[in-house]
Parts: C-alpha cells; sequence; structure tokens
C-alpha cells in the first residue's frame, strides 16, 4: 500500500487515482457491459412511463387490455409478454416497476451507507467499547437469518393507517408502503456493511502517514474525513454498487411473499399476483424475473469491476 | 486427505483432547446460546406486541366481532394482562417446552409445528451437503487455471447464481419440470395416497426432493464456489506452495493434498454462514413448492399475525441457527490444526 501511494503522489494529481481506476476498469470487459446495462436501467428507470404501452395501475389506462377482454393472453404482437391475471399488459408493469426496483436499490444503499460509515468509523478508529458491541451485535446478525425479522417489522409496521398510499415528494410520487419495506430493509443490512468499513479503518488507521498526520497536530475529525475516508472511499463504493443488488432481490423476495406495498407494483409484487395462476400466465412469472436478474446481475458485474479496478490489491 | 499422516496423527491427538477440553467448551458454546436466544426472543416479542394485541389486530379486517367475544378471547390467550407478565408466562410454558396456543382455532402450537421441523432440517442438510460436495471440485479446478475459459465460465456462472432470485429459479423450474414436462411433482413433500410419483413411496419421496433440493444447492453454490475460488487462488499464490511445486511434488500433489486444505478451513465458517443463509432461505423456497416445513408455515403465519406461532419458529430458527455454529467450530478444530479450543 505504502508503495503505491508514493507511486500516485509522484504522479501528476489531476490524472491520479481515478483516471488510472478507469483505464483499468475500461478493460475489464464484464464491469464495462454491467456498467451500460445499469445505465440502461436507470434510463428505463427515468422515462419507463414514456416507453411503457400502458399507464401504470392506479391509472383506469392500466386496465384497457382488461376491458377489451385480454385477460391472461399469452405474448403476442401487441401484448409483447403477455397480459396477467388482472388484465395488465406485462411489459409496461415491467417497466413501471423500473423506477421501483431503483428506488428499492439506491435509498436501502444510501441508509445503509450512512449507518454503517458512521459507525465503521467510530468503531474502527477509536476502538474500545463501541468496537466491541459492533462485533458482537454484527457476529449475531451475520449467523440470524434476519428475513425472519424484516417480514415480522414490514408486517407489522405496514399494519397502521395510510399505508399503500403515496405521498408527493418535491413533484415525484413516494409510495408509503414501498418506503416501509425499505426502512426495514435498510436497517437489517447496515450490521454487514459496518463491519466492513470498521475492518478498511483499522487497516488504514496503522498506515505511516496517518501516524505522520497525528504527529503534526491533525484532529481526529480532520484525519477520519480529510485522510482515511478518501482512501477507502473505493471499498465504499464497491460495497455500495453490491448493496444495491442484493437490496433489489431482497425486496423481490419479501414481495413476493406477500408482505410488500400492494398499491406499488415492483417486480416482486408482480410475481406474487400471478403466483397462484401461474400454470396458465407463466410468461407474468418468467419476464419480471428476467428483468430482476438481468438488473441484479449488472449491478453485481459493475460491483465486481469496480472492485479490480480501484482496488487491484484485492484482485483475485 | 484425512489419510495423510499429518491428518491421522492430528486425529490422534484430538481424540485424546475430546474428553476434556472439547467437552468443556461445548458445554460452554452451549451456555453462551442462552442470552442469545433470550435476546432474540425478547427483540421479537416486543416487535409484534408493541404493535397491539393481536386479536385486536386480526379484527382490524373483521369487525363483526363483537365486544364481548374479543374480550373472552384476550382473556383465552392471556392478552389481558401487561406485556412483560406475558412475556414472562411465555418463557415459564416454553421452558417446560410449550409454545403456547395458536390463535386461529386455539390449537397447541406444539402440535401444529412439531410434524413440520424434520422436513424442514431434511431439505436443509441434504441441499447443504450436496452444495458443498460438488462446490470443492468445481472451485479447485476452475483456480487451477485463473482466467481460463474454464475459470470464465465458473465465475460467471456462479455470479449469476446469486444474482437470481431462489424463489424465482424455483418458480421456472415448476413451470418447466413439473407443468410442461411433467417429470416432477409440483408441491409438497409427499404424494396423496392413491397417487405416488414413480410408482413407489420411497421413490416419490425422492421426487418431491428433487426441484427444492436443486434450487438450495444452485443458489449456495454460486456463494460457496466463489468464496473457495478465491481462498484457493490466494494460496496457490502463497510461498509454501512454491516451494512445495519447487521440490518436484506433481501439480495434483500440491494442489490437493497442500493448497486444499487451507483454502477449505475459511470455507467452514462460511458453511455456518451458508447454512444462515439457506435456513433464511427457507420461507421461500418452502412457500414456492409447499414444503410442509417451518418456513411456509412461518409465512402464513406471520401474515395472518398469529404471534405464539411466529415466536416458536423464530426460536426454533435460533436454536438451530446456533447449534450449526457450533458444529461448524468444532470441524473446524479437526481441519485446522492451528485453531485450539480454548
Amino acid at each position: 500500500m505504502s508503495k503505491e501511494n508514493t507511486s500516485i503522489q509522484t504522479k501528476r494529481r489531476s490524472a491520479s487515482q481515478w483516471a488510472v481506476a478507469w483505464r483499468r476498469f475500461k478493460r475489464n470487459k464484464a464491469g464495462v457491459i454491467g456498467l451500460i446495462v445499469v445505465l440502461g436501467v436507470v434510463f428505463v428507470g427515468i422515462f419507463g412511463d414514456f416507453l411503457a404501452p400502458y399507464p401504470a395501475y392506479p391509472d383506469p389506462g392500466a386496465l384497457k387490455p382488461f376491458y377489451a377482454g385480454d385477460v391472461r393472453t399469452p405474448p403476442n404482437s401487441h401484448y409483447i409478454l403477455g397480459t396477467d391475471v388482472v388484465g395488465t399488459d406485462v411489459l409496461s408493469d415491467i417497466l413501471h416497476g423500473t423506477k421501483y426496483a431503483l428506488y428499492v436499490g439506491v435509498v436501502v444503499t444510501l441508509i445503509t451507507m450512512a449507518i454503517a460509515i458512521v459507525v465503521g468509523a467510530v468503531a474502527g478508529y477509536f476502538g474500545g467499547a463501541v468496537d466491541n458491541i459492533l462485533m458482537r451485535f454484527t457476529e449475531v446478525f451475520l449467523v440470524f437469518p434476519s428475513l425472519l425479522f424484516i417480514l415480522i417489522f414490514v408486517r407489522v409496521l405496514t399494519l397502521g393507517a395510510g399505508v399503500g398510499t403515496s405521498i408527493n415528494f418535491l413533484g415525484l410520487t413516494i409510495p408509503i408502503g414501498l418506503t416501509i419495506v425499505i426502512l426495514v430493509l435498510a436497517i437489517f443490512n447496515w450490521p454487514g456493511d459496518a463491519r466492513m468499513i470498521r475492518g478498511e479503518f483499522l487497516r488504514v488507521r496503522e498506515l505511516d502517514f496517518i501516524e505522520a498526520e497525528k504527529a503534526l497536530g491533525a484532529s481526529n475529525k480532520r484525519i477520519i474525513f480529510r485522510h482515511i475516508l478518501p482512501n477507502i472511499l473505493s471499498s465504499i463504493i464497491v460495497v455500495a454498487s453490491l448493496t444495491i443488488a442484493y437490496a433489489i432481490l431482497l425486496e423481490a423476495g419479501v414481495s413476493f411473499l406477500g408482505f410488500g406495498d400492494v398499491n406499488t407494483m415492483t417486480w416482486g409484487q408482480i410475481l406474487e399476483s400471478n403466483f397462484a395462476d401461474m400454470r396458465v400466465v407463466w410468461w407474468a412469472e418468467l419476464f419480471p424475473g428476467i428483468a430482476i436478474l438481468i438488473t441484479v446481475f449488472a449491478f453485481n458485474l459493475l460491483g465486481d469491476g469496480l472492485s479490480d479496478a480501484l482496488n487491484p490489491r484485492l484482485r483475485d | 486427505m484425512l489419510k495423510s499422516k499429518r491428518g491421522s496423527t492430528l486425529t490422534i491427538k484430538l481424540s485424546a483432547v475430546a474428553s476434556s477440553a472439547m467437552f468443556r467448551y461445548i458445554i460452554r458454546r452451549l451456555l453462551y446460546m442462552i442470552p442469545v436466544v433470550l435476546g432474540i426472543s425478547v427483540i421479537a416479542f416486543i416487535t409484534m406486541y408493541a404493535a397491539g394485541d393481536p386479536i385486536s389486530l386480526i379484527r382490524l379486517g373483521k369487525p363483526n366481532i363483537d365486544e364481548t367475544t374479543l374480550n373472552a378471547m384476550k382473556t383465552y390467550y392471556g392478552l389481558d394482562k401487561p406485556i412483560p407478565i406475558q412475556y414472562i408466562d411465555w418463557l415459564g410454558n416454553v421452558l417446560r417446552l410449550n409454545f403456547g396456543k395458536s390463535l386461529y382455532g386455539g390449537g397447541s402450537v406444539n402440535s401444529l409445528i412439531g410434524p413440520e421441523i424434520l422436513p424442514t432440517i431434511e431439505l436443509q442438510v441434504i441441499s447443504l451437503l450436496i452444495a458443498f460436495g460438488i462446490s470443492i471440485p468445481i472451485a479447485v479446478h476452475s483456480a487451477r487455471k485463473p482466467y481460463s475459459k474454464q475459470d470464465l465460465t465458473v465465475t460467471s456462472f456462479s455470479l449469476f447464481g446469486v444474482s437470481m432470485p431462489t424463489f424465482w429459479l424455483g418458480l421456472i423450474l415448476i413451470i418447466v419440470f413439473s407443468f410442461n414436462l411433467g417429470w416432477l411433482p409440483s408441491a409438497g413433500a409427499q404424494g396423496a395416497a392413491g397417487f405416488l410419483w414413480w410408482g413407489n413411496p420411497a421413490l416419490d419421496v425422492i421426487a418431491h426432493f428433487i426441484l427444492p433440493v436443486t434450487v438450495l444447492v444452485y443458489v449456495s453454490l454460486a456463494q460457496n464456489i466463489r468464496l473457495i475460488r478465491a481462498n484457493m487462488l490466494e494460496v496457490l499464490r502463497s510461498d509454501y506452495i512454491l516451494a512445495a511445486r519447487a521440490s518436484g511434488l506433481s501439480d495434483r500433489k500440491v494442489v490437493y493434498s497442500y493448497a486444499l486444505r487451507n483454502a477449505i478451513t475459511p470455507a467452514v465458517t462460511f458453511l455456518a454462514l451458508a447454512l444462515g443463509i439457506m435456513l433464511a432461505g427457507a420461507p421461500m423456497t418452502e412457500y414456492v413448492f409447499s414444503w410442509p416445513g417451518l418456513g411456509r408455515q412461518y409465512v402464513a403465519s406471520t401474515l395472518g399475525l398469529d404471534f405464539p406461532v411466529i415466536m416458536a419458529i423464530t426460536i426454533l430458527i435460533t436454536i438451530m441457527t446456533l447449534v450449526a455454529n457450533l458444529v461448524m467450530d468444532i470441524l473446524y478444530v479437526y481441519i485446522d490444526p492451528r485453531v485450539r479450543i480454548r
């Protein structure tokens, strides 16, 4: 590490670490494919409402196929991916669902990372009691099947009034039920990441340049934010991209089991609502699953590519 | 591999230790489980009962129940007492191995979930053993020639595996193998009395295992392969492997006798994690395949807010996970001579 540091510092500052990492990333075909697909998914997430042949469910236009008598229609030239048991167009449902998948992935990751960085930094930098508690706590978390608690929490928290409706925030419609699911997923997801960040803090804390900073009289705050955090940013980015993938998978599972937000057609909800009739409407089970698979696979590829590019010494 | 000289002396050494130190270690670990199980039960209890008493919650959907009936039901289930007292009552009953009464019909939780324990354990253990047995050779071969075509196939295949929703793989297998081809059953753990798959009770059981086991194996296979491969690559680069190669040992001997032992040690810890992942996946897999186990019951009970059943299954799965971890830690001592029990 120290060797790498000096080599970076001898280079011009502008073309430093990130430019090198980008060059390395570009050589990784799988990572680049992941990035392209992720960008594609983000595009669909933003413009899905315009691309979809039919509007999203609360809009009466979503039920046009139903009124046309096209319920459970197999894929054909008009309904490319068929229609589901209710009589909505599966392709439209998937396109509308993309933004929810991204919402889940990104928000879960933001919350997870915010908690994990604070706890990991305190535990890793100061050690002591916080560190001990974190380690015991995460050990239990790593071992215990947290899905059980996620299901209890989601079920109990979505009991209250107002669930299933949505609120307007800065012109965006935020579904309340889905947001509760997101919060619960984040609560149960941060310990593993906090443990990783703690490890990184421990590693960097022992490096010579931190010692030098201390000798120069830098405050703890300055060392944490100006010196350690930028050094472990690459690891954080990698973990964040993998966490997005994981959160999307988990939300699909929670929704599929019937615990999700029934008024928000996430990909997991499409799978759930057609599950009982899947002998007939196999297309309504196959295609949303493929959408999940592609998205999660792309984020995983991106994460692996970033990991290779940003942390060459961790490379297999 | 265990027949190698090093292996046999290790076994002898350990069997001498086993009587005293190992025994004390196991006892201490079992005692350590008590606060963990208690803690988890308290958290689960508070989470649920803080939301309100279950009878009133269930009533939200059924406004026809009158007040008198409601109060009678609350008294019957002991829900009229303060929550701490309810917890102590519950704990007292659990210590006598009585998990209380289901809120649906009032039958005993024990008789409800008792028959569901074994199917879950069978499914988990069979899948875990198969997954581990398959993943070691695949990962080792993949690591021997890193970045070869074969290795790239394996790594992308396993990345694909971790990207796939467990339950969705189950759905697709059911659609293909049960609905379209009609080769395998789509649900349950055994056929009805009049209709046995493949015409024989034993074969019928096997037929029902195939699809759920495939799903669980595939999912944990991907994680196992990724981990063992990464370890193997690291070990194969270490100095002692270079020394072994320099002394003229065959590639086979170096890989299987020297490297593998060190590479699978961390994987054994991971085995415990994998079991945790599989047990966590139990609700999904069992739900998809209508497997008569704890996972499917858990989903139904949590949706129905049947608190006593939720508590019972949470406790059982926690204990299963902890015991599995203990077994892994003991295995660890046998595999890695550097690990000493304290």
